[in-house]
């Protein structure tokens, strides 16, 4: 089944995909799109938009598979690993719910924060310096209205205070876990190399320079994000940027949890 | 005591998950109730298993490998499948494994929170204050060590939301039906062409939703999540797993039980169906 994966610059759940991409051996046609023109909702193709159009991600990559926009980067990564090689996920039950629980910690906690903290750096700008007919026409092809929501906040600038400490402390509280996590001299977080490290990879990389207090002293995170850097398929994904800086690219990510 | 031991609430919702993954799958389990509006999930025994307090909780003695203590209903239930015999709960392709978690995904953040503040406003808060008072309730909550797990827990069963959270509750619960009766009209399950975990799931979240939301879910407007939810309910794990009920909650649905319900009054609403 010939599939095409549509991915952001190299950050974020785009660059996770990337790489597990590139561990799984598959040979997948790739395409950038640029999420802040909203490319991501008029691709070509797809016969089944429901996950693209209503995925709790926002703008993650969409793998166009027999029509079906698959989205949520940590099951896409699921799906190239279990179509490929099936090295990124442990083989036990337990030490595979290990992982789960690890990813959900990072796309329902930090990914919201990380997401919220980029597009205040780096995409409020860019949306707000798009003339008002050009955006209308953009947001008029968003079909989630909570999605669409979350770009008109990020156009506006509104960031509240609280959102912005509440992101921060979110962001320090993952880097801490990480630290926390190699504290027995592991490589990698769940011993073996799985999708947790590059799901984590891809929404804590760009936080270094947002957020350098949660990184000040972590001297384990600071390897692991090297190592995580020096992967063939990271370097690869890397490589596939038209910016000299992917990992201050942003777009508006998942909503902060509505029952806080 | 078995291998495993499950601590759960009531057949409903995040509880009612793994209840009727392990019934499915026909794993034997030690059922252990948490009077969740008795707020036995703070107190120290339980605490003393699942430390963050939340129900459900699984513990799993595994031979050697010593014993497991899972949490968060859905992961427990990928675990359930994964690890004991019986029935493949995540059937088909990789296609349709990344669809199953695709769709419980979407409901345990998007869809489930909004049924949830619904279900608090309008039965579950006005059950727990009818059944326990609202000096006990207010005495409960203030052994809660976190002061944010307070206030949700006050919102919760005092129905404190405003206005625009039950207005963004309410939208998403009328966008939530149609995707799942658009969906079911593409394929008898869920997620795939066969039962599995996401079906596990929506029934949870969805099978009072024609007693609750009876404009919305109905034999005329969503005749294929009829369909869904009676072949679901009908089925002989679900009605072992609501054996282990304890409250009118999850009792007898009559609309469930019969093939096809006329257009009734709205105002007749959730307490008339449930028995």
């Amino acid at each position: 089944m010939a599939m095409i994966l549509y991915h952001g610059e190299p950050n974020g759940p785009s660059l996770a995909v990337l790489a597990a991409l590139g561990e799984s051996g598959l040979d997948v046609e790739c395409r950038r799109i640029d999420l802040l023109a909203g490319e991501r909702h008029t691709l070509a193709g797809v016969t089944e938009p429901l996950a693209r159009d209503m995925g709790v991600e926002g703008e993650g990559p969409v793998l166009v598979a027999g029509g079906e926009a698959m989205t949520e980067s940590v099951f896409i990564a699921q799906f190239l690993d279990e179509s490929g090689s099936n090295t990124l996920q442990p083989k036990d039950a337990y030490a595979h719910w290990q992982m789960l629980m690890w990813c959900r910690r990072i796309t329902e906690r930090c990914a919201p924060a990380a997401a919220f903290l980029g597009c205040k750096a780096s995409a409020q700008p860019v949306l707000a310096g798009m003339d008002d007919g050009a955006f209308a026409a953009l947001s008029a092809t968003i079909a989630s209205e909570d999605l669409r929501t979350r770009w008109g906040a990020v156009r506006a600038g509104t960031f509240p205070d609280e959102q912005v400490a509440d992101s921060v402390t979110k962001v320090t509280d993952a880097a801490k876990m990480v630290e926390d996590q190699l504290a027995d001299g592991r490589d990698w977080l769940m011993g073996d190399l799985t999708i947790a490290d590059f799901e984590t990879y891809g929404w804590l990389a760009g936080m270094v320079d947002l957020v350098p207090d949660a990184f000040a002293g972590k001297d384990r995170v600071s390897g692991w994000l090297a190592r995580v850097a020096a992967r063939p398929s990271v370097q690869s994904a890397l490589a596939l940027a038209s910016v000299p800086n992917p990992q201050s690219s942003w777009a508006p990510g998942p909503e902060i949890n509505r029952w806080g | 005591m078995g291998e495993v031991t499950l601590y759960h609430w009531e057949p409903n919702a995040n509880s009612g998950k793994p209840m009727l993954a392990l019934m499915e799958k026909g794993v034997k389990f030690d059922s252990h109730y948490i009077d969740m509006l008795n707020f036995d999930q703070h107190k120290p025994e339980y605490l003393a298993i699942n430390p963050q307090g939340t129900i459900p909780a699984m513990t799993h003695r595994a031979g050697s490998l010593g014993s497991r203590v899972l949490v968060e209903s859905t992961a427990i239930m990928e675990y359930v499948n994964a690890e004991f015999d019986g029935p493949d709960l995540m059937p088909g392709t990789a296609q349709d494994h990344w669809r199953i978690r695709w769709w419980m995904k979407f409901m345990d953040q998007w869809l489930a929170p909004s049924f949830s503040m619904f279900g608090w406003k309008f039965f579950v808060g006005p059950n727990a204050l009818a059944a326990h008072g609202q000096d006990k309730i207010e005495a409960q909550i203030a052994q809660i060590p976190l002061p944010e797990r307070q206030l949700a827990w006050r919102k919760a069963v005092f129905g404190l939301f405003s206005e625009a959270e039950m207005a963004e509750s309410g939208r998403r619960i009328s966008v939530g039906i149609r995707m799942l009766e658009d969906e079911l009209t593409k394929r008898e399950w869920l997620a795939s062409d066969q039962y599995s975990l996401a079906d596990v799931n929506g029934f949870n979240l969805a099978y009072a939703m024609p007693l609750s939301q009876p404009h919305l879910a109905n034999d005329e407007v969503t005749p294929n999540i009829m369909r869904w939810l009676r072949a679901i309910y009908r089925r002989p794990a679900t009605r072992e797993c609501w054996k282990l009920g304890r409250t009118p909650m999850a009792s007898r649905v009559a609309i469930l039980e019969q093939d096809y319900i006329p257009p009734r009054d709205e105002s007749e609403g959730i307490t008339s169906g449930v028995r």
